[in-house]
Order: structure tokens, then sequence, then C-alpha cells
């Protein structure tokens, strides 16, 4: 066993790097200027079919007493419709439970294509899907205060707190930093860095192993280690796929909640 | 799944209500937030002005006790 492990690690890369996540083109093959097609997108696509199809075909012919897979379909609506909306937004969360219901289960299954095998990498852990899902929900967040304040008084509630007016030149631009700016960019930047960092910590304990046994074949017991923490690792990332799901959605919430509070 | 009525009570089910409902993200978005805004003017008068980072300092800490004041306004009450 050592020997073909030590055959598999002759051309293992290490230390791993930012390279390992810009993965070959799929369509057309291998091709070195296109990147139109890759691991990445297929995974996307792959994830929005079957989101579309799950939901599509447990709930085509609802039954009084569901069948195992409505339940399941049920289930997760309404753990975010009422663990997530109408605990945060109240009557009017249930408005906004289809959006965060795609939400939570896109950036679900979108994340948790880190730990399938064979699959083993997050389109997630590529800014541009966190970047793009943030922009939704700040755009949506925005567009609901103006809604529900009207124009721009949303941004006289959002942008002056209860206070004095000699204290407010000093907590405007804080309001307006932490509104506007830091909470699309937080949003985006949590859910990356931590697949991005989860793929990264699963490929150094990976090829660790290799390169250990590369080096020295009485490294070998060392390789073993690196490899348990590995499985070790792989069901931390579990827990931080879920994690991160939940976070998104919740934030997004407590945005849309911002936005449609009234003055206090 | 649409046409179910909600619970009645605002806190869902019988389930825990989630920990965290992103009020301590907010807080931490206001402490970082008075800290990197009026750091920064005070950077920037740091420049203008010719000093080596007084106002800066200044501005850090008069950003934070900002910061704060908005968390007890915003968050406490």
């Amino acid at each position: 066993m050592i020997g073909q492990s030590i055959v598999l690690a002759a051309d293992v890369p290490f230390p791993p790097s930012v390279e390992d996540f810009y993965l070959p083109s799929i369509l057309p093959w291998n091709e070195h200027n296109s990147y139109w097609f890759t691991k990445i997108t297929a995974l996307m696509w792959v994830s929005v079919a079957a989101i579309i199809i799950f939901f599509l075909v447990t709930y085509r012919k609802p039954q009084l007493v569901p069948t195992k897979k409505q339940w399941l379909a049920e289930s997760i609506y309404g753990f975010v419709r009422n663990n997530i909306a109408v605990d945060m937004l109240g009557k009017r969360g249930v408005n906004f439970a289809p959006y965060l219901t795609s939400l939570f289960v896109f950036i679900l299954l979108m994340n948790f294509w880190a730990i399938v095998p064979l699959a083993q990498i997050s389109p997630n852990s590529h800014i541009a899907f966190p970047a793009i899902l943030a922009v939704i929900s700040y755009v949506m967040f925005i567009y609901v205060g103006m809604k529900h304040h009207g124009g721009l008084k949303y941004f006289k509630h959002a942008l002056i707190p209860p206070a004095p007016w000699f204290i407010l030149p000093l907590l405007i631009p804080i309001e307006f930093f932490s509104t506007f700016l830091v909470r699309p960019f937080s949003l985006a930047v949590r859910l990356f860095a931590n697949m991005f960092a989860g793929h990264m910590l699963l490929l150094v304990f990976t090829l660790g192993g290799f390169a250990m046994l590369n080096a020295n074949v009485w490294f070998a017991p060392f390789s073993i280690v690196s490899w348990a923490m590995t499985i070790a690792l792989t069901f931390l990332e579990f827990l931080v796929i879920c994690l991160q799901a939940y976070v998104f959605t919740v934030l997004t919430a407590s945005y849309v909640q911002g936005a449609l509070a009234d003055e206090h | 799944m649409t046409g179910q009525e909600p619970p009645r009570k605002p806190s869902g089910d019988d389930d825990q209500p989630p920990p965290d409902t992103g009020m301590g993200m907010t807080a931490v978005a206001y402490l970082l937030s008075g800290m990197l805004v009026w750091g920064a003017i005070g950077w920037l008068v740091d420049h203008w002005v010719g000093t080596s980072g007084i106002f800066a300092g200044i501005g850090a800490v008069l950003g934070v006790g900002g910061g704060v004041y908005l968390i007890v306004r915003r968050l406490g009450a």
C-alpha cells in the first residue's frame, strides 16, 4: 500500500496554492484560454437543477398526510419560514419565506459540494458567487426599506439614529459605513472565506500526507495521522457548511428586519 | 407549503429559537465601522495638518465611542 502511495505521491504539488481553485476547462476540454465551463460552473448548474427538480417533484401532488419526500421539503421550508423568517420579521416574514428558503437551500447545496466525494470543491470558494448573492440581499433590503418608508425617507430612517443633534455628525458616517458599505462586503466575504479556507485546509492535510510520505518513507505514520485529520476536518466542514448557509440567511433576514423596522 | 398557516406565536413552532439573530454581527459592525470611519477621517486630517498620527488616534477613540453609543441606542432599547 505504501509503495502504491509513493507512486501516487510522485507528482503531488505541495503546498497547495490559489491556483488549485482554478480548475481546468471542461467545455472545450482542457482548453487553456477559455474558462466558460469548468467544474465550478457544472456544480452550480447541477445545484440549481437539483433544487428545482427536488421541490417540483416533492410538491407536485401534495398529500394531507405527507409522503417522505414531501415531508422533507416541507420541513426545510417550514424551518426557514418559522425559525428564520417569521421569528425575525413577524407576520411579514411569510412574504419573504420563499426567497429566504431558496437562498438557504441554494447556499447549503453549493457549500455541500465541498465534501461530496469527487466534487470536493464548493463554487462558493470563488468570491463571485457569494458576491452576487450578497448584492441580491443588499438590493433587496434597500428596496424593501424604500418601499416601506417611502423613497428617501428610508435613508433618513437608516442613517439618522435617535440621538441629540450635536452627536449626529459623529454617528451618521458610522451608520452609513456599517449599513451600506460593510454589510454586503461582510456578507460576501464571510461565506467566501469560510468555503475557501475549508477547501484549503482539506488540501493541506491530504496533500501534506503525500508530501511527507514522499520525503521519507518513515514518515508514513504521520501521513496516516494527516489523512485521519482530513476525515475529522471533513466533519468539521459539514458543520461550517450548514452554519454558513444558516448565517447568510439569518443575516439577510436581519437586514430586511432593519429596513422594515419603525421608529422606536 | 405556502398555503399552510404560519404559527400563531411569533417565536415559531416548538423548535428552539435561532441562537443568533444577527444582533452580534450588527454590534461588531458598529464598533469596527466607528473605528475605521473616524480613524480614516483622522488619518486624512493628519495628512492635511502634517501631524504623524495624533488625529487618527483621536478619531479611532471617538469612533469607538460613537459605535458604542449606536449599539446602545439601536440594539439596547
